[in-house]
């Protein structure tokens, strides 16, 4: 009993000092969603729903841990509440792989799926390029209904790729499970004389993204290799519009196949809700942060002066080819950030970056591809 | 005072840069990659590029700058080695003897797409013996926001055919970053601008009577 309790600690201890490094970044939402369910043996059941939703994560060297709740109210048929923490695990040594892994558990109250709860363990290595990459993954989990268990079982493996402003993905799961009361709830008959059901499913995935704006289509065919007699295609859309540094508005439509690792049937769903960053920093890109690189006269000396405005902001830095790239702090100065760097004259390439994040050019500088996949402002001293 | 204590230090901090670089050559720079095979194949290419009387410095610093921007070793390489690739087409354009500034600066300007022929026209718009590292930087600047590089280089080499010094060059570029954040757009801030800097120079005959006897044809 000693040994767990020091091994807990242990493990407290570690887990603790790796998140503990760097402000928590934490987003907030809450939306309206409809949801439609198509039974077998049972008429069609349509729900309204508000949800709510926190996401927290914390980035430490080495470690990211993300962690969220959320929660699905409907008056009369539908309520939900899930966590989810997982790890990010970048290895040091390889570093085009990175491994993620969590565990995530719900408790609900479906009127067609029963009341219970699930609890899932899964697994992802990742092989990571700079435009592309591949991943294998396994998770397993157990879903408690009204006094009943049952267990699943999921293997995917899959492929993504960057083109520009276009991210697409393709992969395909296997899904084993013994969960026939959501296949049920699902409008898929199942055959009896089988101990288990096998669904097989080819996904592709494409996304658009345009600074913090977002859009996203899915189409999904699943089959029934085992116990399960279906063959469906789903499609399922969403875009989240970006309305200022902190507030996003999302929105999704489409088919949600049944997923018996987390114990949810197959639905058709709508939602509308509204996500706000809170914390010091927000998830989404600064456009606040992303400041202006100037020239001035002082002294008979011409300096380079960076500023940018943004209270919230707990880091600035500016590195250039001046600096040989070594990140300079840029100084609090009341509502905005300043450095000051004398410079001969000449052409300079520089980035900015707020809490550690991603260089940017400064927004009134012309912009240049970097080879690395990003961008650095340019200014010609005179 | 504080803020002027901070001035010296980013100056400091920016004169010891500039002077570590040349070390490279005597192999005691060593560049900060994690992974170990993947910093000597960006030092191979480096050396690769030394050997073939290339300058070190910009490489170092597109290494620099892919370490600090967090890119992966292999992506490191392929910077440092598109970045030698430009430096080496950029020596040809600008024979005979461009300087270490002028490569830098011809480098730069075809990653920004200024087409390979621009390069020699600027060079054979001045004396030999006059730098043209600041007309390609300011070529490349335009180039970046947006303006056809037909056009940048007409305004640039009238100006340089003008006479007009390469201060008067470089204000062309921060004079136009100051109208296309006013809104104006690049080309017609370019227009403006160039018409405003030839109104200080003298005219055309004038500069022809003041021209240097090493212009090119």
């Amino acid at each position: 009993m000693t040994r767990r309790a020091a091994l807990g600690l242990l493990v407290l201890a570690t887990a603790h000092r790796a998140v503990a490094q760097a402000p928590p970044e934490v987003r907030l939402e809450a939306g309206y969603a409809r949801v439609a369910q198509q039974q077998v043996g049972a008429r069609d059941v349509t729900s309204d729903a508000a949800l709510f939703a926190v996401f927290w994560r914390r980035p430490a060297d080495r470690w990211t841990l993300f962690t969220s709740a959320n929660l699905t109210y409907a008056r009369d048929s539908l309520a939900a509440a899930q966590g989810v923490a997982a790890f990010a695990f970048p290895w040091t040594n390889i570093e085009r792989l990175r491994t993620d892994f969590g565990a995530a558990g719900a408790r609900f109250s479906l009127r067609s799926a029963g009341t219970g709860g699930n609890a899932n363990v899964f697994a992802r290595q990742h092989y990571v390029r700079d435009h592309g990459g591949t991943w294998i993954g396994a998770a397993g989990g157990i879903t408690g209904r009204d006094g009943s268990h049952s267990a699943s079982r999921v293997a995917d493996i899959g492929a993504w790729g960057r083109y520009r402003f276009l991210y697409g993905s393709a992969s395909v799961s296997r899904q084993n499970s013994n969960d026939w009361l959501l296949l049920a709830t699902s409008g898929v008959y199942g055959t009896p004389f089988d101990q288990y059901f096998v669904l097989e499913d080819w996904q592709l995935a494409l996304q658009a993204r345009h600074g913090p704006h977002e859009l996203s289509a899915t189409w999904t065919q699943r089959r029934g290799v085992v116990g399960a007699e279906t063959y469906v295609v789903a499609f399922s859309a969403s875009g989240v519009l970006q309305l200022n540094d902190r507030v996003a508005f999302l929105a999704s439509a489409g088919r949600q196949l049944s997923d018996p690792l987390r114990g949810l049937p197959q639905a058709d769903i709508a939602t509308a809700s509204i996500r706000v960053s809170v914390g010091p920093k927000p998830l989404v890109r600064q456009r606040s942060a992303v400041g202006e690189a100037t020239v001035e006269r002082r002294d008979g000396q011409t300096e380079l002066v960076v500023r940018i405005v943004a209270s919230d902001t707990l880091t600035v830095e500016v590195a250039g080819d001046f600096s040989d790239w070594q990140p300079l702090p840029l100084e609090r100065d009341g509502n905005q950030w300043i450095a000051r760097v004398v410079l001969p004259p000449g052409k300079y390439h520089l980035g900015i970056r707020a809490n550690h994040g991603t260089w940017r050019a400064p927004r009134n500088l012309a912009r240049v591809h970097d080879d690395f996949g990003g961008e650095s402002g340019l200014i010609v001293i005179p | 005072m504080n803020m002027h204590r901070r001035v010296l230090t980013l100056v400091a901090l920016a004169l010891a840069s500039v002077s570590a670089l040349p070390a490279f050559a005597q192999g005691t720079v060593v560049l900060p990659i994690a992974d170990v095979k993947a910093r000597r194949a960006v030092e191979r290419e480096i050396a690769s590029a030394q050997a073939k009387g290339l300058p070190v410095q910009p490489l170092v610093a597109k290494a620099m700058e892919g370490v600090t921007k967090q890119a992966t070793g292999e992506r490191i390489r392929v910077a440092v080695a598109s970045q030698a690739k430009r430096l080496e087409q950029a020596r040809v354009l600008l024979a005979p003897s461009p300087s270490v500034a002028e490569l830098t600066s011809g480098a730069d300007a075809l990653a920004v797409g200024v087409p390979a022929p621009m390069l020699k026209q600027i060079r054979a718009a001045w004396p030999v013996a006059q730098s043209v590292a600041m007309p390609l930087d300011v070529l490349t600047e335009l180039v970046a926001r947006g303006i056809p590089a037909k056009h940048a280089l007409k305004q640039i080499t009238v100006l340089m055919a003008r006479g007009a010094t390469p201060s008067q060059i470089a204000s062309l570029g921060s004079s136009v970053q100051v109208d296309v954040a006013a809104g104006l757009a690049p080309d017609a801030a370019l227009e403006v601008r160039a018409r405003g800097v030839m109104s200080l120079l003298p005219s055309p005959a004038a500069a022809a009577a003041l021209a240097p006897s090493g212009r090119r044809p």
